[in-house]
């Protein structure tokens, strides 16, 4: 377990910037902080050794470990000051599709305090006003909306709740459920409105629901269910109804955080711990499938009771970063009661300024989005069959089993919602418990066994051996800062799995190879999924998995082009950027139990590529490694011409089989037949590829996850330790590339 | 339901996982550990790590997301193969009710 978490407001910051630091006890009574940088995560005593490198900062002393709780859960918030205030005769309405009905209370709308339409534990519809309840007889459904609604009526002093379950392929309107009681009329004294979740009585949200809601309402007056349900179906006739206090239409402001309402009273609200918009509504019947074109058909948001945006916990202290202070891979580690073994590590990238190189010709690239994808993933604790494509037992690290006790952290754009909805969000705005040097994974192969942050560890902790000068650079720099933040560098390395990217951060690096750069790409199956950050909320990003590519879910029918953005979700290879074109491979195959060598082919002999195997033997390279045992495995990527391989690019070297572990992509195995597997299919391989670009750059990619893990094999001192630097060395060098004629 | 069952059958291709237990298999064998590995279980085997690349307990990780992970008394490995073979004969006699050695002994 973990006695202490925490968290930064940020993953990249420059020499002179503020770092805020948020800690939560989960056990400690006390904790010191002092500040790392971080030259090698792996713990593996075959491997190179951990190495951190203590900076002077004085962080203060001994601090106070205070418990700080996990809060998921997504609603609407609509302040309403005195709206609401006084009136008598009220109706609240929405159109509603539950997701998931497991015996917990839900709230569909509340007044809070006044009024509220819910879900019962028995699936029955709720209408509370004051101390009185009224319950639907019907029970709601996962497989249809409902249009609900709660009145009451002053001068006959009756409380009606109603429910209407729209069963689509009926050719008359549902019929609704009507029941009613007498009650006396209670002052109104809510000051706001909150949709998908309620107030409990410490002021809190609870009761947050799963699932769907379309177009809720308040009117001061009472709507026979039957004239509400055309209403509700068309927002024109409805924003000109006398007796509108509020209706809020999903679709306006998609890409915000901003509610909007539609009425005269202007009662605009926000979201809250982001739930999903730009999803498909109560009138979508499959008649457009972009929200771009038809946003009315969108008007839906899907909440979930395990939605997480900002934890939100309060700053314990801050950090400013020197402005000596080299750009490099650092951490604010976090030690409770003076045990190291159970300290925290807040990692981030101290980047160059922004106004001022730092005259380094190298950068690393430091791929947050993939981490955030990847962010507190639970892939083998979720996902049955993982321990298949592991072909080995799986291990639960500390962190893991923290993850188990606490997953009101919030998921991986790996993991389902509760409802089995994809997760299509995921926030860097919460501690990342995986995101840490010594962690050990899922899928790092038999070995060392890391993924992701602290695999590319192996990386950092290559170019401190060699003495290498760099600059680090993070994924979301690259977003904002494009091609002129690239620009400063000959060389360009990424990590070992560098898979997410939006659409900035691949017109960068293409920009980047098109204009003299040398791009080293060190992984396997990368530049795979398009991602979107959100202009209205930093610090997220969304996935929306659509079509193909190996992925855990779908986003559903009508639902694959991205709230964030209205970007088209899914593969970059369907996207008009595939890796092939970027750096001369793309993904083929995976398996994460061992990895194998490359076999040097006909083309490593090409006198262009002589540079790279100075003082390297074959046939075989990389028949050892931490990642597996080789360095091709884990993720590979093949060349392939018909996917945007440049025809010059040169095929280096290519493992020759993996196991059977290793399976085709389903972008590719279009008709699956039983031989497209690692001992079968040739196509199933590793491509280590080089080409040179036309503006004087060039390419060099190994195709494989493994590779770092090779590099890092006997202290550094390999074939494909020598290879990689040998690379580094001709590529920082100014002298241009030339394409073949 | 997995459609497939382990049986006697498959002796061989446990004797040949006992052998050697992460790496290339053989087809038979393969299918043996799909099932063993797959998604028809209440609950998973796992590893709990308690010292990084040197010492694991054997638990029980029950399939709904947040439940309790059990750890199984006693049970310590300090060698992953030792865990792997442990394991296998566990889930052979969750499938079949009977002890895979004890097999493996007779029909030698």
């Amino acid at each position: 377990m973990l006695p202490i978490v925490g968290y930064t407001n940020k993953l990249t910051a420059e020499p002179g910037e503020t770092v805020d630091v948020m800690v939560s006890s989960f056990g400690a009574k006390s904790y010191q902080a002092d500040f790392r940088q971080i030259i090698q995560g792996d713990t593996n005593p075959d491997g190179p050794g951990y190495q951190d490198r203590k900076i002077e900062i004085d962080l203060g002393g001994e601090r106070k470990a205070i418990a700080k709780p996990f809060r998921p859960g997504s609603c609407v918030v609509i302040p309403a000051h005195k709206t609401f205030a006084g009136i008598k005769d009220f109706t609240l309405a929405a159109v509603v599709k539950p997701s998931l009905l497991d015996g917990r209370r839900r709230s569909i709308i509340a007044l809070p305090g006044f009024a509220e339409i819910g879900i019962d534990e028995n699936d029955h519809l709720t209408g509370n006003f004051s101390d009185q309840m009224l319950v639907s007889t019907l029970r709601l459904s996962n497989e249809h909306w409902h249009i609900v609604s709660l009145s009451y009526d002053s001068a006959a002093r009756q409380l009606t709740l109603s429910i209407a379950q729209d069963r689509d392929a009926a050719s008359e309107p549902p019929r609704p459920e009507i029941v009613s009681l007498e009650t006396d009329l209670q002052p109104c004294m809510a000051t706001e409105c909150l949709i998908a979740a309620t107030r409990g009585t410490d002021g809190e949200m609870v009761d947050y629901l799963d699932g769907k809601i379309d177009r809720p309402a308040v009117f001061d007056r009472t709507i026979a269910p039957d004239v509400l349900r055309n209403l509700l179906a068309d927002f024109s006739l409805l924003r000109r109804q006398r007796s509108l206090l509020g209706a809020w239409d999903f679709s306006r402001k998609m890409m915000t955080q901003v509610i909007r309402d539609i009425s005269p009273y202007q009662l605009h609200g926000r979201i809250h711990n982001a739930p999903t918009r730009a999803m498909t509504g109560w009138l979508w019947k499959g008649q457009e499938l972009d929200w771009k074109l038809r946003p009315d058909l969108y008007t839906a948001i899907h909440f979930h009771s395990t939605d997480m945006y900002d934890a939100g916990w309060d700053m314990d202290f801050s950090v400013t970063i020197p402005d000596k202070l080299k750009s490099g891979v650092y951490s604010v580690r976090l030690v409770p009661d003076g045990n190291e073994d159970d300290a925290y590590y807040c990692v981030f990238a101290v980047r160059p300024p922004r106004g001022k190189p730092s005259g380094n010709t190298v950068a690393f690239l430091f791929p947050t989005c993939s981490y955030m994808a990847y962010a507190n993933h639970r892939l083998a604790m979720d996902v049955p069959g993982t321990e298949i494509g592991m072909g080995r037992a799986v291990e639960l690290d500390r962190h893991h089993m923290f993850l188990q006790e606490n997953p009101g952290i919030g998921f991986s754009v790996y993991e389902t919602h509760d409802d089995e909805q994809g997760v299509f969000h995921s926030s860097r705005l919460r501690p990342i418990v995986d995101m840490q040097p010594k962690v050990k994974s899922f899928l790092g192969g038999f070995g060392s066994n890391i993924w992701q942050f602290n695999a590319d560890t192996h990386i950092l902790g290559w170019l401190d051996a060699i003495e290498q000068d760099y600059d680090v650079v993070t994924d979301e720099d690259m977003h904002e800062d494009g091609l002129r933040l690239l620009q400063r560098y000959n060389v360009i390395l990424t990590g070992t799995h560098p898979e997410y990217y939006t659409r900035n951060m691949v017109e960068a690096l293409q920009g980047f190879t098109d204009r003299g750069g040398r791009l080293m790409y060190l992984g396997g199956n990368g530049f795979y999924w398009v991602v979107s950050f959100n202009e209205d909320m930093p610090g997220i990003m969304e996935c929306r998995r659509s079509e193909a590519g190996i992925r855990p879910w779908e986003p559903g029918h009508g639902q694959f082009y991205h709230g964030f953005t209205g970007e088209y979700g899914g593969l970059w290879r369907r996207n008009d950027h595939p890796p092939n074109h970027l750096c001369g491979v793309g993904m083929t195959s995976q398996g994460f139990d061992i990895s194998e060598p490359y076999v040097l082919g006909p083309d490593a002999s090409d006198p262009r590529a002589a540079f790279i195997f100075e003082g390297v033997e074959g046939p075989k390279i990389g028949e050892f490694g931490l990642a597996g045992g080789g360095a091709a495995g884990l993720e590979v990527d093949r060349a392939d011409v018909a996917q945007g391989t440049p025809e010059h690019a040169l095929v280096l070297a290519s493992s020759e089989r993996h196991t059977d572990i290793y399976l085709m992509t389903p972008e590719d195995i279009l008709d699956p037949t039983p031989d497209w597997s690692g001992t079968q299919a040739d196509i199933i391989r590793a491509d280590l590829t080089f080409f040179e670009t036309i503006g004087g750059g060039a390419v060099f990619s190994t195709g494989s996850i493994a590779w770092a893990g090779a590099m890092a094999w006997n202290g550094y001192d390999n074939e494909i330790s020598k290879i990689t630097e040998n690379v580094l060395k001709r590529f920082d060098q100014e002298t241009p590339f030339k394409p073949p004629q | 339901m997995a459609r497939y069952q382990i049986s006697d059958s498959d002796l061989l291709f446990a004797s040949e996982f006992l052998a050697e237990p992460i790496g290339y298999h053989s087809p038979g064998l393969q299918r043996v550990l799909n099932r063993m590995r797959g998604a028809d279980w209440a609950f998973k085997y796992i590893l709990v790590t308690e010292e990084r690349h040197s010492k694991w307990r054997l638990a029980k990780l029950p399939i709904k997301r947040g439940s309790k992970v059990t750890l199984i008394e006693g049970v310590v490995y300090t060698d992953l193969l030792e865990a792997e073979r442990d394991i296998f004969k566990r889930r052979w006699k969750d499938l079949t009710g009977q002890n895979v050695e004890t097999l493996l002994s007779q029909s030698l």
